[in-house]
Order: C-alpha cells, then sequence, then structure tokens
C-alpha cells in the first residue's frame, strides 16, 4: 500500500484534480469544466481520479482543496487544507521548477503575477476589479468568431500580420473586434490579435510595476494557448515556459501542501462522494442590517459547515 | 448613530453618482440615517482633493431628497482660520455659542482623539496574539464606551489610563519575531473599518502585528508635511497629495523597521493615492518588501478581499520562515 494525496482545484470555469505519490510524482490528474456546479464537478473529478489508480495499492491520506469554491469543496471532502489559489500555484510551481523567477498565470475569471525569488514567492499581484484578458473572454470572443477556443492558438500562428485590438477592456476590444470584422480583416488576423492584446493587457494591469525576470513560467487555463504564450514572448523578449501540466498546477499546489499535513491530521480517503448529497443552503442573517448571507453545507441531512456571517449573532454552529 | 451596516452603504450609493469614490458614498448613507434619526446639522470636513467638493454636492442632494437641515460645511472657510471658522460654526449653527467654552470643549476632543490613536497603536501591536478568542475586542468596547462617557479631560485620561493598564494586562503569546505589517493609504479607507471591509481584524486574525500611522493624531494634530517630506527626499519632491507624504514616509519608515509586508489601502479612483503607487513600487523593490494594494469601492467582495490577504500573508510568512 503506498500513500497518496489529493489536491482539488475549483475555479469559475474549470476543476482540476491530481493524486501525488510520496515521490510528489502525479499519478493521476483531471481536467473538466466546472458548469456552474463546483460540488457536481468535484465529484466527477474525484470519481475521474479514482480510476486512474489502483484504490488496492494506493492510499490517499490527505487532501488540499483551493480555487474559488475552495471552501465548498474542502468541506464536502473533508479536507485537510483548505488554501488560496495563489499561494497554491506559487507552491506547486515552484516545486517544478525551482529556479523560476516570474509566474503569469491567467484562469477563467482572474489573472495574477507572482515574482520568485530563491525558489520562495515575493510579490504577487492579482487583477482586481476587471476580468479583461481572462479566459473566459477569449472563449466569449471565440464564440462569436465561431471556432472553438482551443482552435484559437494554432490559428492564431498563422497569422501574418495580427490586428491591432483595443486592449485596455473587455468592452472596448469586443466593439473594436467587431469592427475589424466588418471592415474584413481576416480571421488568423484577428484571433492573433485578441491574443496580443491578452498579454498586451495583462502586462498592463496585473503585471504593471512589477520587474519581469527570466526564467519565466505561463500557467493556467490560458497558457494552452499557444498563441498567447507567443504573444507573451515577443512583448517581454525573452522565452516564456508553458508547462504542459501548468493548467493542473494549483490542484498540484494544494496535493503538496496536503503532503506537508503532520501524521496526526491523516487520516484515509474513502472516495465515497458518491454514497452522499451535498447541498448548500442559503440564510439570510436578520440580526441587523448588514443582512450577511450565510452560507450552510449539508451532507445528506447533516450541516457540516457554514460561513459568511460578519460576528457571532450570526454563526450557525456545526453539531459534531 | 450605531455601526454603518451594508444598508447604510446601500443607500448611500444609490443616492450617489456611480463613478464617485467609495467615501462619498459611505458618507452618504451616514448622513441619510442620521438625518432619518432625527439630525437636523450635518457637517463636512474639506480637503486638497475632491472632498473639498463633497460637501456642497451631498448637501445640494439631500435637498433634493426633501431633507430639511442646517450643513456646516467647513470648505465655506477657505482662509482656514480659526476665528473664521468659529464664525461660521455661530452663524450655522447657533448664534449664542460661547467661544470660549466651545474652544475648551474642541481642545478635549483632541485631547481624546489623540489618546484614542495611541489606544489604537498598543491594540493593533499586540490583539493578534490574543490567547483567549475576543479578549481584546472586548477590552476595547469597555475602552470606548468610557471615552463615550468622559466628559472633561480629566475623564479622557482616566479612560485611556484604564484602558492601557487593561490592554497591558490581557495574556497573549507573542512570538520573538512575529509577522509584521504596516497599513498606509488614503485617509477615509484605510482608517475606516466599515469601508475596508474590516481589514485589520482580518489580519490580526492571522496573528500579525499591526502598525498603521495613519490617524488623525499624526495627520492633524502632529502634521508637518514639508518636515515629513524630508525622510523621503530620495523619493519625493514636492507635497502630492493629502496624504501622499505620510503614506510613502510610514511606509520607508515600517521597511527600514524590518516590517514583513506593506498593505496599501485606497477606494478606486483616488487620484492622489494613485500617484502614490509608483513610488511605493520603488521602495518596495529598493527594500525588497512586497507591498499589497488594494483597491475599494461599493462593490468590494468580501471573499475576495479574504484570497488576497490570505495568499499575501502565506507569502509573507514562508519568506520569514526562510
Amino acid at each position: 500500500m503506498i500513500e497518496a494525496y489529493l489536491g482539488v482545484d475549483t475555479g469559475s470555469i474549470s476543476t482540476k484534480g491530481v493524486i501525488i505519490d510520496a515521490d510528489k510524482n502525479i499519478i493521476a490528474r483531471s481536467y473538466l469544466w466546472t458548469e456552474g456546479d463546483p460540488t457536481d464537478a468535484a465529484r466527477r473529478v474525484v470519481d475521474e481520479l479514482a480510476s486512474q489508480i489502483d484504490t488496492s495499492e494506493v492510499q490517499v491520506v490527505s487532501v488540499g482543496t483551493t480555487g474559488s469554491a475552495r471552501r465548498l469543496v474542502g468541506a464536502m471532502l473533508d479536507a485537510q487544507v483548505i488554501k488560496n489559489e495563489i499561494t497554491a500555484h506559487a507552491v506547486g510551481t515552484t516545486f517544478l521548477h525551482p529556479d523560476v523567477r516570474t509566474i503569469l498565470e491567467i484562469g477563467g475569471q482572474d489573472s495574477k503575477i507572482i515574482c520568485v525569488e530563491g525558489g520562495i514567492a515575493v510579490d504577487y499581484a492579482m487583477n482586481t476589479l476587471c476580468a479583461a484578458g481572462t479566459g473566459s473572454f477569449l472563449s466569449s470572443q471565440a464564440h462569436r468568431l465561431g471556432v472553438e477556443v482551443e482552435e484559437f492558438g494554432a490559428i492564431a500562428l498563422s497569422s501574418k500580420k495580427p490586428a491591432n485590438i483595443a486592449a485596455r477592456c473587455t468592452v472596448f476590444a469586443e466593439s473594436d473586434l467587431v469592427h475589424k470584422l466588418q471592415v474584413g480583416y481576416s480571421k488568423e488576423d484577428i484571433i492573433a490579435g485578441l491574443c496580443r492584446a491578452v498579454a498586451t493587457n495583462y502586462l498592463n494591469n496585473v503585471g504593471k510595476g512589477k520587474k519581469i525576470v527570466a526564467p519565466v513560467v505561463f500557467q493556467g487555463g490560458v497558457s494552452k494557448n499557444i498563441g498567447v504564450v507567443r504573444a507573451f514572448e515577443d512583448a517581454l523578449g525573452m522565452e516564456v515556459l508553458a508547462d504542459p501540466d501548468g493548467h493542473l498546477m494549483g490542484a498540484f499546489g494544494a496535493a503538496l501542501l496536503a503532503a506537508d499535513v503532520p501524521t496526526s491530521q491523516r487520516r484515509p480517503f474513502a472516495f465515497d462522494v458518491d454514497d452522499f448529497e451535498f447541498r448548500t443552503r442559503e440564510v439570510v442573517c436578520s440580526r441587523c442590517a448588514n443582512h450577511c448571507e450565510i452560507i450552510c453545507v449539508y451532507k445528506d441531512d447533516d450541516l457540516i459547515d457554514s460561513w459568511g456571517n460578519r460576528c457571532d449573532r450570526g454563526a450557525i454552529r456545526v453539531g459534531k | 448613530m450605531g455601526e454603518p451596516t451594508r444598508r447604510t452603504l446601500e443607500i448611500g450609493s444609490q443616492h450617489s453618482n456611480d463613478y464617485v469614490c467609495a467615501p462619498f458614498k459611505h458618507i452618504m448613507g451616514a448622513y441619510i440615517e442620521a438625518l432619518d434619526a432625527g439630525a437636523d446639522v450635518l457637517m463636512q470636513f474639506t480637503g486638497p482633493c475632491r472632498l473639498g467638493y463633497y460637501g456642497e454636492l451631498q448637501e445640494s442632494i439631500l435637498r433634493d431628497m426633501g431633507y430639511d437641515f442646517e450643513m456646516l460645511n467647513f470648505a465655506n472657510v477657505p482662509s482656514g482660520s480659526m476665528k473664521e471658522y468659529a464664525a461660521y460654526c455661530k452663524r450655522v449653527v447657533n448664534p449664542h455659542l460661547s467661544i470660549p467654552a466651545g474652544v475648551a470643549n474642541l481642545l478635549a476632543c483632541l485631547h481624546m482623539v489623540e489618546r484614542m490613536d495611541s489606544y489604537n497603536d498598543a491594540y493593533l501591536a499586540r490583539a493578534g496574539f490574543e490567547v483567549e478568542h475576543g479578549s481584546f475586542a472586548a477590552a476595547q468596547k469597555r475602552f470606548f464606551q468610557d471615552m463615550r462617557d468622559a466628559t472633561c479631560a480629566a475623564d479622557i485620561d482616566e479612560a485611556y489610563r484604564r484602558g492601557m493598564a487593561e490592554l497591558g494586562g490581557i495574556a497573549i503569546d507573542k512570538p520573538a519575531d512575529p509577522v509584521r505589517v504596516g497599513i498606509v493609504g488614503e485617509y477615509f479607507t484605510a482608517q475606516d473599518a466599515p469601508s475596508n471591509l474590516h481589514l485589520e481584524d482580518k489580519l490580526l486574525a492571522m496573528h500579525v502585528e499591526l502598525a498603521r500611522a495613519l490617524n488623525m493624531t499624526s495627520r492633524h494634530l502632529h502634521y508637518n508635511e514639508p518636515n515629513l517630506r524630508r525622510s523621503i527626499s530620495e523619493y519625493v519632491a514636492y507635497d502630492m497629495g493629502p496624504t501622499s507624504t505620510l503614506t510613502i514616509a510610514a511606509a520607508k519608515r515600517y521597511m527600514e523597521q524590518g516590517f514583513d509586508g506593506i498593505v496599501h489601502l485606497k477606494s478606486s479612483g483616488c487620484t492622489p493615492e494613485i500617484d502614490v503607487m509608483p513610488v511605493l513600487q520603488r521602495l518596495s523593490r529598493d527594500y525588497h518588501v512586497p507591498v499589497l494594494f488594494l483597491s475599494y469601492d461599493s462593490q468590494t467582495s468580501d471573499t475576495g478581499l479574504d484570497t488576497r490577504l490570505e495568499a499575501f500573508y502565506d507569502m509573507i510568512a514562508m519568506r520569514k520562515a526562510r
């Protein structure tokens, strides 16, 4: 029986999961769409991971969750580690690329930059008010152009003269794109222009004021798009490495953090999520005008976790 | 007036221009709640940013809404002379106001501000390491009540003495070399807990020692901008805005003192504090101390803030542990 660790990263668009062994090798991987239902996505990821390992040989002893649904999925999987995605990504990437200095990350709805010195994150920034230039923007534009977002990169590379698309804001980029289409630009030039716009937008917003030093690793779902990778390389004048497992880095980081929990907290993970029904219920606390929205998570009929109250008056206790 | 709630911000936003900065909306909501509770005089400060125009605008919005009140808007005293302030207060609020009594009470009030800021410094340095959950918050609540009950300078001193003694007596478990974070930024957002979604409480819960030089004492009572600017003469040649010099000087001092990180708070669109950001980035590079930039508006999500703060804490704590 070998010990293993599970990491699940539930993002706005996709849910990722990995199982790693004691030597930190990935022995199972899964990547699928969240489709607006994080509990179901996590369940499907766990099932897919279970099918890739021999559960009579491999015993998962700790679980880490990350991503925007980390708390919900953490409650559901009874995770030992519930960690924000920035830390998880930094931990995952610095493990695989100990010499990395800059991590560029573009996900479904957020983007971030992490500066690393000597294998440890020393500075980071994350997009704040605006989701321009993230994965969801690219998918909606792909839909408009009638191509699959997965084909974007290859099409972009075939362009000889990328169109100049206004990069500052999603709304302006979109109207500029429509305008360029209507005046007759070819699709590949527009797609290449979009990829450039994503890179320019990123560097002018999230990357503003940060010193980008090689080696640079680019990850998150958008790193699968070779057009954007090339656009970053052109803009930065340096090589940009897109790891084949780049989209799994958050889940990998969560699994690494789970592997670090003390022995006393370890317990066998049963892969039995299909045997239970997980429901959430929203309660609006009426004790003051803050009207906190408290989320209660139920495993079958048992309340297993709750959060969202700003003060103790709104606390809903979990019966053990 | 009770603590502002989410409703305060909602009604404030409802009656404000969408693009105006968040402090305008918070104050607007508080005005409406105050008027509904029976207030008949509203007061607004002035300052060297858009704040100088806010009183006039807020008054005009509230009058359009049908409220009847007196507006004590200090932007109407452009000279800034004490004599004119007093004359203005007499004219607007109370023609029979006794100047000597008014001055005596004002001095007591400033004394209270200074004592409360000093108390808060001690609170921020220690509260993150409490052994019993909630012990510091409970002591602070008692201290605030004592201050509320104070009627003269002697009461204020007594409340301060009692409050500080109680604060010093609460059991803490503080490591020899704790994670330390300095808070800098825009006047309203960095000081007003409901505006910054209780950022200080969130950081204290992560067992961090906090310092925030920005308060009324250091910005008004002991503010000497040219002097302060001398400490950052390598970075700044002139006064850039209402709190710019204080923000930059405090950040630099924290970095020199070996703080592990700086958090910069501002309302979204606050031009003076946006101008400060490149200077802070340069300081960050020169001193190798990370700065977390946070921008707030009326839609800022608590969850998004938690994610950024947790990541910032993890980063500086991991860096320190090495």
